[in-house]
């Protein structure tokens, strides 16, 4: 990220007169297979979320083979995140230069930058760079001399999260509906156009150029097992200085809201409630303490959350799914959680693809009983049902074709969970007659219906009684 | 043959099946809705997960893995073991069919599925009886995607088997997937309706009430229909087909699957090309005309007046001025009992293939289906008979020529196309110069005003018998419907023309031609599907 903030950081001089492409230029020297030990070397861990090791998906490509695409996943959509974006804007060349190696390490023919549809401006940027790129010689036949061809375009989405999705992605490239693949075959058999693709991430990409010009020794000095190299963190929220930062694997979520280089604290000093650390999808953390115990806190076993570590394993001793993007979002103390529900349900229910059962119709309906929880027509029974649907949507490992799934489950599970009590709370204080008001409103015909008996019975599934199938409620 | 084991029991799949097929080939009932055999599989309805042992990747023993695999998806292996049976699993397909319910309006009253819906028989054997929401639902809207097909996308379960029929087996592409979440619907492109030869299939392979026919709509309650095996009369192919009849009239007619001609489908052809059954013009009563005025006569008195007809036109000879005109709508067995009375009585009569209707070209789709052009079920049979029968045999314009010539005393014209095919002067012309001209057919035409003897016939789902498709494959079909009142079915009079007694069954006609045509001796008749497969 060095080139942010550096007048005219997007053209190619500039890029040039830095050291740029010298990494290339040592890369096409080199063998591929080279190129794949290096970065093999490096564990260079997939930067999208997921952190699957970059050299380990270029091994699955097929010995023997044509023709191979690269895919560049740049439809960065993950709520808080916007690495992506800041790379492109100041950097492009930086990710070209990425492109370059890896597409020389995989022999790739073509790449294919899958662009989120609402970056208009970063298209711009990099279609300008691509074109200084070409004209440079970095693209094109024959790239320095070196005999290796490579073209480069850039596609735009349509605005939809699941085209980050890989086969996702490549779905939508070829010009059909982004409905993710069935797995196997993976992308590195068959991919775009039925050939070997590898998908990788924008960030992950530019990380490359710095594996090869400051070599491995230098990559394995950031970070800590398992999780080496820097990575850029995003923070939002009501922090001193919400933006995107760069930093070694490991830091600290509190170090993200707090450090002087990152967030600089809360804005006002309020205190922090909750911190999604990795994206939406990947869970959320205590921010307030969490006391063991109903009643008083004791100071030896109660611990807010903050001390998660962000890299590859940590978040998952908090119950995250994983490190995700590393964009944190954090949520101060004085916003009502049903609201945190409200927004976490309806992304999700909006950008279900609609293919797999349990997505399509489990996202929405959670959406509507994080609505109707908000509108203050809560049952207790709403949050054990909403932690069973989570459960069925997709808990690692998924009952669906894709991740979208568990990611839509996993927040709400966890934001269940972990906040229980402050939801019991809201369903306390409510007053009943308005509760029963506002069911009416969202549902008259569960009022005006005759309710047979023995079917389905009137049952207390809350504060207030609802028509509720008895049996249905005991599960 | 891999074996496998499923909930415990060995059994024998086919190679290179999904699990599926394999467990519901051995009549397990699997739930499933997206999984067709003839599609490409999406494994996206979730529901028909089950549980895997696969090997422990510490320990290499096989056990249970935590995951559920989607069976549609998961290839038979030698030596697998999996389970549906099981709590996992059981859950599973009780939350999705809690899922499918969630938005669904529940108008199994007014819904021209229920009765074979597999959301009723699912939701029934495998789901809940009540559902736990207890916001509004979102209603998706109705419409109207085709001349013949309505969407009630509020009942749709998006399971794709229609968008992924239009890609893969009609090459037509117009159904398509459109919005996100729950808010999925199928639809069609802006001004393009769903209209190729093949969509109606997409109303069969629907599980659910989403896509209706307009020629069904609202006709009859499925559980008061009877199916009969036939086979369609509409093109040479020989599609197989049930017809969904009561009470005298048919109401569908449905694909029966067939491995060797049209495996689930059937054209859009088959499909409505019943309606003539049902047509009011059909002829209803013989009619016997002395010069000038035609008068009814009773079926009783007719094979004896038309073996009279003959015996006089063969008169002192040989009957060499006699001549058969074989329809190719007629079944094998009808073609040959008539051919060999009339053989019997005129030795050396002239034995004709009626006129063969052909329109346009054959039309092929991508996977393979073929729409012949030649539209009539039974050409290569009575080709076959003919040839076996030898002496004097001829093709329509044959006889047309040679009647024009004076060549025949009495010609026996049997008809039975579903449209009018007397469309040409020179037909009437040249057969005005035969003497006794005798008619059968379905409708009134300006051939049959000139019929000295004129026959209703029956309609192919007023019979039975045989057919022999273009590719030489016999295949029998059932008698639906009893004949319209005052209709003889062909068979039968052929039988009695021939002199015998009781009633005609085409099977017991079959056995004798075997005798002296072996091909007679098996027909073939497809297996049908498993029972729980849909």
């Amino acid at each position: 990220m060095k080139h942010v903030g550096v007048p005219n950081s997007t053209s190619l001089e500039v890029y040039k007169s830095d050291g740029g492409y010298a990494a290339a230029a040592q890369a096409l020297r080199m063998k591929p297979a080279e190129i794949v030990e290096l970065v093999k070397k490096a564990n260079l861990r997939g930067r999208g979320g997921a952190g699957f090791p970059a050299g380990l998906k270029w091994g699955f490509l097929p010995p023997g083979r044509d023709v191979t695409y690269l895919c560049v996943n740049a439809d960065e959509s993950e709520p808080p995140t916007f690495s992506n974006r800041v790379l492109m804007e100041s950097d492009p060349h930086m990710l070209l230069e990425g492109i370059l190696i890896s597409g020389y390490a995989t022999q790739t023919t073509v790449a294919y930058i899958y662009m989120r549809g609402e970056f208009i401006e970063q298209f711009h940027i990099l279609q300008k760079a691509i074109d200084e790129a070409y004209a440079g010689g970095y693209f094109g036949k024959n790239i320095l001399g070196s005999g290796y061809d490579l073209e480069c375009y850039i596609h735009r989405g349509a605005g939809a999260y699941i085209c980050g999705e890989e086969t996702g992605l490549i779905e939508s490239l070829e010009g059909k509906r982004g409905w993710p693949r069935i797995k196997p075959p993976f992308p590195a058999v068959e991919g775009a156009f039925r050939q070997p693709t590898v998908v990788n991430n924008v960030e992950t990409l530019a990380c490359v150029p710095h594996i090869v010009s400051r070599g491995v020794d230098w990559w394995l000095s950031l970070g800590h097992e398992n999780s080496w190299g820097p990575k850029m963190y995003c923070v939002s929220g009501p922090v001193q200085r919400p933006g995107c930062y760069e930093g070694p694997l490991g830091i600290t979520v509190r170090d993200l809201i707090y450090g002087e280089d990152f967030g600089g604290g809360m804005l006002g000093g309020k205190r922090v409630k909750a911190v999604f650390p990795g994206g939406l999808s990947m869970g959320v953390l205590r921010g307030d303490v969490f006391p063991r115990n109903a009643g008083a806190v004791d100071p030896k076993q109660d611990y807010d959350e903050l001390d998660c570590m962000l890299d590859f394993d940590d978040p998952r001793r908090y119950g995250l799914m994983g490190l995700g993007t590393a964009a944190g979002v954090v949520v101060p103390e004085d916003v009502d959680i049903r609201d945190v529900l409200v927004n976490v349900t309806r992304f999700f229910g909006t950008e279900s693809c609609g293919q797999c059962t349990q997505c399509r119709e489990g996202s929405n309906w959670m959406r509507k009983i994080a609505g109707r929880l908000r509108a203050g027509a809560g049952r207790l029974y709403d949050l054990d049902l909403l932690e069973d649907i989570s459960n069925n949507m997709g808990m690692m490992p998924g009952q669906s074709i894709c991740g979208l799934s568990d990611g839509a489950a996993w927040p709400v599970r966890m934001l269940v969970q972990k906040f229980r009590r402050e939801f019991e709370q809201h369903i306390a204080a409510q007053d009943p007659e308005a509760a029963e008001r506002v069911l009416r409103e969202i549902n008259p015909a569960a009022y005006e219906l005759p309710i047979v008996e023995g079917r389905a019975t009137r049952s207390v599934g809350g504060t207030f009684q609802v028509p509720l199938d008895a049996c249905g409620a005991g599960e | 043959m891999p074996k496998i084991i499923i909930d415990g029991q060995e059994i024998e799949a086919r190679a290179g099946v999904p699990v599926l097929q394999a467990a519901l080939e051995a009549g397990m009932n699997v739930p499933h809705y997206c999984y067709h055999p003839g599609l490409a599989v999406v494994a996206s309805c979730r529901l028909c997960l089950m549980e895997m042992k696969l090997p422990h990747p510490k320990t290499g023993e096989a056990v249970w893995a935590p995951k559920l695999f989607p069976s549609c998806q998961t290839p038979v292996k030698a030596g697998m073991e999996v389970r549906f049976e099981s709590d996992k699993v059981r859950q599973n397909q009780q939350r999705v069919m809690e899922y499918y319910l969630l938005n669904h309006p529940l108008d199994c009253p007014v819904c021209d599925k229920a009765g074979e819906c597999y959301l009723q028989d699912y939701t029934e054997s495998h789901g809940a009886a009540t559902s736990r929401m207890v916001e509004d639902k979102h209603k998706n809207p109705k419409k109207d995607i085709g001349p013949h097909t309505l969407l009630y996308s509020d009942r749709c379960v998006v399971c794709g088997r229609c968008v992924r029929f239009t890609n893969e087996i009609a090459g037509t592409g117009e159904l398509a997937v459109t919005n996100r979440g729950s808010r999925n619907e199928i639809d069609v492109f802006p001004g393009v309706p769903l209209d190729n030869p093949l969509q109606g299939n997409v109303v069969d392979l629907c599980p659910v009430g989403a896509l209706l026919d307009k020629d069904f709509l609202f006709r009859q309650r499925v559980w008061m229909l009877r199916a009969t095996r036939s086979v369609s009369p509409v093109d040479s192919r020989g599609q197989t087909i049930f017809i969904d009849h009561n009470e005298h009239g048919i109401h569908r007619v449905r694909p029966r699957y067939n491995d060797q001609v049209n495996e689930w489908w059937i054209s859009d052809e088959a499909r409505f090309g019943w309606h003539h059954v049902h047509s009011a013009d059909r002829l209803r009563q013989p009619v016997v005309r002395d010069g000038g005025q035609g008068a009814a006569v009773r079926w009783e008195e007719l094979p004896g007046r038309v073996r009279q007809e003959i015996v006089q036109a063969v008169g002192e000879g040989d009957g060499a001025g006699v001549a058969v005109v074989l329809s190719p709508m007629m079944a094998c067995e009808e073609a040959w009992l008539l051919a060999r009375c009339v053989r019997e009585l005129a030795p050396r009569a002239t034995l004709a293939l009626g006129y063969v209707p052909v329109r346009g070209e054959d039309e092929s789709f991508p996977r393979g289906f073929v729409i012949k052009a030649e539209k009539c079920p039974n050409r290569r049979g009575i080709e076959t008979l003919l040839e076996h029968f030898g002496g004097a045999t001829t093709d329509w314009g044959g006889v047309l020529h040679q009647a024009v010539e004076g060549a025949y005393k009495l010609v026996y014209v049997v008809g039975g196309y579903p449209d009018e095919w007397v469309t040409d002067r020179r037909i009437t012309d040249a057969l005005g110069k035969v003497e006794r001209l005798i008619v059968h057919d379905l409708f009134s035409s300006a051939l049959a005003e000139q019929a000295g003897v004129c026959l209703p016939a029956a309609s192919w789902a007023e019979r039975e018998g045989s057919f022999m498709n273009c590719d030489g494959l016999i295949q029998p079909f059932d008698r639906a419907l009893s004949p319209l009142e005052g209709v003889k079915g062909d068979g039968q009079f052929f039988w009695e023309l021939a002199g015998e007694a009781g009633l005609y069954r085409a099977a017991r006609v079959r056995e004798r031609m075997a005798a002296e045509l072996p091909a007679f001796a098996e027909v073939f008749v497809p297996q049908g599907l498993p029972r729980h497969a849909h």
